[in-house]
């Protein structure tokens, strides 16, 4: 085979450590629970996994599962590339991601619920009060606002990684809009119609009820005040990237799927324009950015928002899922202090660790980060999507040199990582199976109780040896298996 | 209760995949009557621009230039491909409001029309390319048929799918039979052309027999009583899916559109028809023209675009 050529014959010219590979052990044995899809792997043969690959692309082309690319006088759709071969996680492994996922975002609720209210933390100087009431994702707009059962976050999709050892580690925590939910799913359907007998023997746990919980959580953000809240999904509109995970979601939810032009705010209360006349909402699950859900409170240039939507939050008429303001506890340097938060909160060592991070703004962290250049990874505090980024062990000595005079005019505004490593999983590449990096994102709902969806998307880095996975940027994804702990059927 | 958003879309997904099957009936009749070289053809072409829109055309094209500009090109807003553009668009817009069998059937015309093999295609075999979208759009009727609910959505969608019907064969009706600067048309090959563009050859022969004249054959496009493209059925569908549509909104406020419509199906109803005579499509034709258009402004009045103040809570 030769994925395990490949993967046995991996060298590290420097002294770091050899990525981590899901499927081969460093001495390129397969790992137990990927041996069954090794071997339906080795028997389809490259031709007719290459014709289901296509199959696959068919069948997300044909659902409208596509963002659209903008260019020149004419736009293009294109599918979100997307890889068949599924990754697998084994069940003790997934409990640990799971109990740690959870205990995260616990602590990060209750931080956002001190932040807005009393700022305990920031008075026993856990966490530099400068450091939260300056960061851009601080809404002042939500200091002592009621959020029902202290939900900030109800829906929370965190990045993370693999290292070298085959531990999980937190890369990045998603507290605003996390996206990706539909790929997951779409994923999985594909996934069944590739290997449908190996799928069935592996004993995969379901995620199909992903839709279904999402409304539950949703609605029990209401349901206090309102027997049979109205949930609707808030999207900026057709041409935002994720148009069809809001689409999505809204069918299988059964909830209208709603743009500002639809809403009207009347009295506190806010209402959305039927055929029959306004009809009143409850609760919002909108897509659409802080800076843009309400004009008069926020950004003043926005149309995707609604006026007033602001004043009927505070006055206790809607909820607004996530809540405003939750991207200041997914800031990049208040991830530095995670593991001090959880153990602040519920004085528990965090299950699964952060990466080593180096704040810009602390002196002698700088120092270390300016002489180390080469061998980091910086960051942009305010910055996602894989932008505003250095890798330092790939960029030229210019663009070191521009970052650093960049990181010397506003050092707060960076942080710096270790050049991780993610791990790399088999995936087929121009028809032949090849060994690419992947990160994990598990998407974890937080209502009156915290639940872990049983999946999750596993997003690739399509180009040889990157580590960039994000789909702006050549990044693309496949399903994961979540194998339950029971013994695998017969 | 649906969004005002979601029911304009609907409707106009109705309209615009009704315009484009029209579109590719009229283009192929066109093609395959202007095969030979009579006067029929000339008239045929003449009617196929005229209700296309633009008879005072300055650049002189030849019929097959003119389908295949009708079939594909995306600068005209009347194009074949325009229109099933402008339906998936739509249809994206309220992906939440229709099922996924809907979806991809109008995913997948779009996605061939707009696709890099279209043009040739085309170029292979135009009556085969215009003929498959219309069995695809069959299709996608069939599938709206069959899985969606019918209840308020499906109402819009058939709503603007008829009431699109009406325009587009009153129109021709027009075009053929009260033109003011033209004498209506007589030539046998042209009025079977004719049958052709409305899909309405074969039940006019049933009906009437090999008999093909203008005057029966504006009596069967204008009052029969049971052809899916006549006058009076195609009104008829669009004062019933109004009033079922009514059923949803506060009495106070519907009368508009549903009263249109009511009277408009009861003029093509209860008019003369043993008297009609080719002189009357002038009159008839512009009445039905003139209430479509005050139904679609109605129809906006009430469900789409009404005033916030008259909606707002006590």
């Amino acid at each position: 085979m030769g994925y395990r050529v490949a993967i046995a014959g991996r060298s590290n010219a420097d002294s770091t450590p050899l990525p981590y590979d899901e499927m081969l052990t460093a001495e390129g044995v397969v790992r137990p629970h990927y041996s069954a899809l090794d071997q339906r792997v080795a028997a389809l043969g490259d031709q007719e996994l290459a014709d289901r690959q296509r199959t696959l692309e068919r069948f997300f082309l044909l659902q409208g599962i596509t963002f659209t690319v903008y260019g020149g006088e004419s736009s293009t759709e294109r599918i979100i590339p997307t890889d068949l071969l599924p990754r697998i996680i084994p069940a003790e492994e997934w409990a640990v991601v799971e109990a740690g996922l959870t205990q995260r975002l616990r602590a990060l609720n209750m931080f956002l619920a001190d932040i807005y209210g009393a700022q305990q933390i920031l008075m026993d100087g856990v966490v530099p009060r400068e450091l939260v009431l300056s960061a851009p994702s601080y809404r002042r707009e939500m200091q002592n606002l009621f959020v029902p059962h202290k939900a900030y976050a109800n829906v929370c999709g965190s990045d993370l990684i693999r290292q070298p050892d085959g531990a999980f580690a937190v890369l990045e925590d998603n507290l605003r809009v996390p996206s990706g939910v539909s790929y997951m799913l779409a994923n999985r359907e594909a996934s069944k119609r590739t290997f449908p007998g190996t799928f069935r023997l592996a004993g995969v746990r379901a995620i199909d009820r992903y839709p279904d919980m999402l409304l539950s959580t949703l609605k029990g953000m209401a349901a206090d005040w309102r027997p049979n809240p109205q949930v609707v999904v808030l999207t900026p509109g057709v041409y935002n990237s994720a148009y069809y995970e809001h689409a999505y979601l809204a069918r299988l939810m059964g909830a209208p799927l709603v743009e500002g032009r639809d809403l009207v705010v009347h009295d506190n209360m806010v209402y959305m324009r039927t055929t029959t006349g306004l009809r009143r909402i409850d609760v919002i699950y909108r897509r659409v950015d802080d800076d843009f859900i309400d004009p008069l409170t926020f950004r003043r240039d926005s149309s995707l928002g609604v006026a007033g939507l602001f004043n009927a939050y505070r006055a206790g008429n809607v909820v607004i899922c996530n809540a405003p303001g939750t991207g200041v506890a997914d800031d990049k340097a208040v991830y530095a202090y995670v593991p001090e938060i959880i153990k602040y909160y519920l004085g528990e060592d965090a299950i699964l660790p952060n990466i080593e991070t180096y704040l810009c703004r602390e002196p002698a962290q700088l120092s270390h980060v300016l002489a180390n250049l080469d061998k980091l990874v910086v960051k942009a505090v305010g910055a996602s999507g894989g932008y505003g980024m250095l890798i330092g062990p790939h960029a030229s000595a210019k663009e070191r040199s521009d970052f650093a005079e960049a990181i010397k005019a506003d050092p707060a505004n960076y942080i710096a990582q270790p050049t991780i490593q993610l791990s790399t999983a088999p995936c087929l590449i121009d028809g032949a199976i090849d060994a690419r990096h992947v990160d994990l994102r598990p998407f974890i709902l937080s209502g009156e109780k915290i639940v872990v969806t049983p999946g999750a998307l596993t997003r690739v880095a399509l180009k040889k040896g990157s580590l960039v996975v994000n789909s702006s940027q050549g990044g693309g994804s496949k399903d994961t298996w979540i194998l339950g702990a029971e013994e695998p059927r017969p | 209760m649906m969004l005002a958003r979601v029911a304009d879309s609907l409707y106009w997904i109705g309209r615009y995949v009704e315009r484009a099957e029209h579109m590719c009936r009229l283009s192929d009749v066109m093609l395959n009557a202007t095969l030979d070289r009579t006067d029929a053809a000339a008239q045929v072409t003449r009617i196929v621009q005229a209700s296309v829109g633009d008879p005072e055309n300055d650049h002189v094209m030849t019929p097959y230039q003119m389908a295949r500009s009708l079939a594909l090109n995306r600068e005209d807003a009347g194009s074949i491909t325009t229109s099933l553009a402008r339906a998936r668009e739509n249809a994206r817009q309220v992906r939440d409001q229709i099922t996924t069998e809907t979806w991809e059937r109008l995913n997948l015309i779009y996605l061939r029309v707009t696709g890099p093999g279209a043009t040739k295609a085309f170029e292979d075999g135009s009556s085969n390319f215009l003929n498959e979208i219309i069995a695809d759009l069959h299709m996608f009727k069939g599938a709206a048929d069959a899985t969606m609910s019918h209840g308020e959505g499906w109402g819009f969608l058939l709503l603007g799918m008829y009431l699109e019907r009406a325009q587009l064969i009153a129109r021709l009706l027009k075009v053929c039979f009260a033109d003011d600067k033209q004498p209506p048309v007589t030539d046998h090959s042209a009025l079977t052309s004719l049958l052709r563009m409305s899909c309405a050859l074969e039940p006019y022969l049933r009906r009437y027999t090999a008999d093909i004249q203008p005057k029966l054959i504006l009596e069967f496009l204008m009052f029969d009583e049971d052809f899916p493209r006549s006058l009076r059925f195609t009104t008829s569908r669009i004062a019933e899916h109004l009033s079922g549509l009514s059923g949803y909104v506060d009495h106070s406020s519907h009368s508009g559109p549903e009263r249109l419509a009511g009277r408009l199906k009861a003029r093509l109803q209860y008019a003369d028809v043993d008297n009609l005579q080719i002189a009357d499509a002038s009159p008839m034709v512009g009445t039905v023209l003139d209430e479509c258009a005050a139904i679609h402004s109605a129809i906006y009045d009430t469900f789409v675009a009404y005033s916030l103040e008259m909606r707002l809570p006590a």
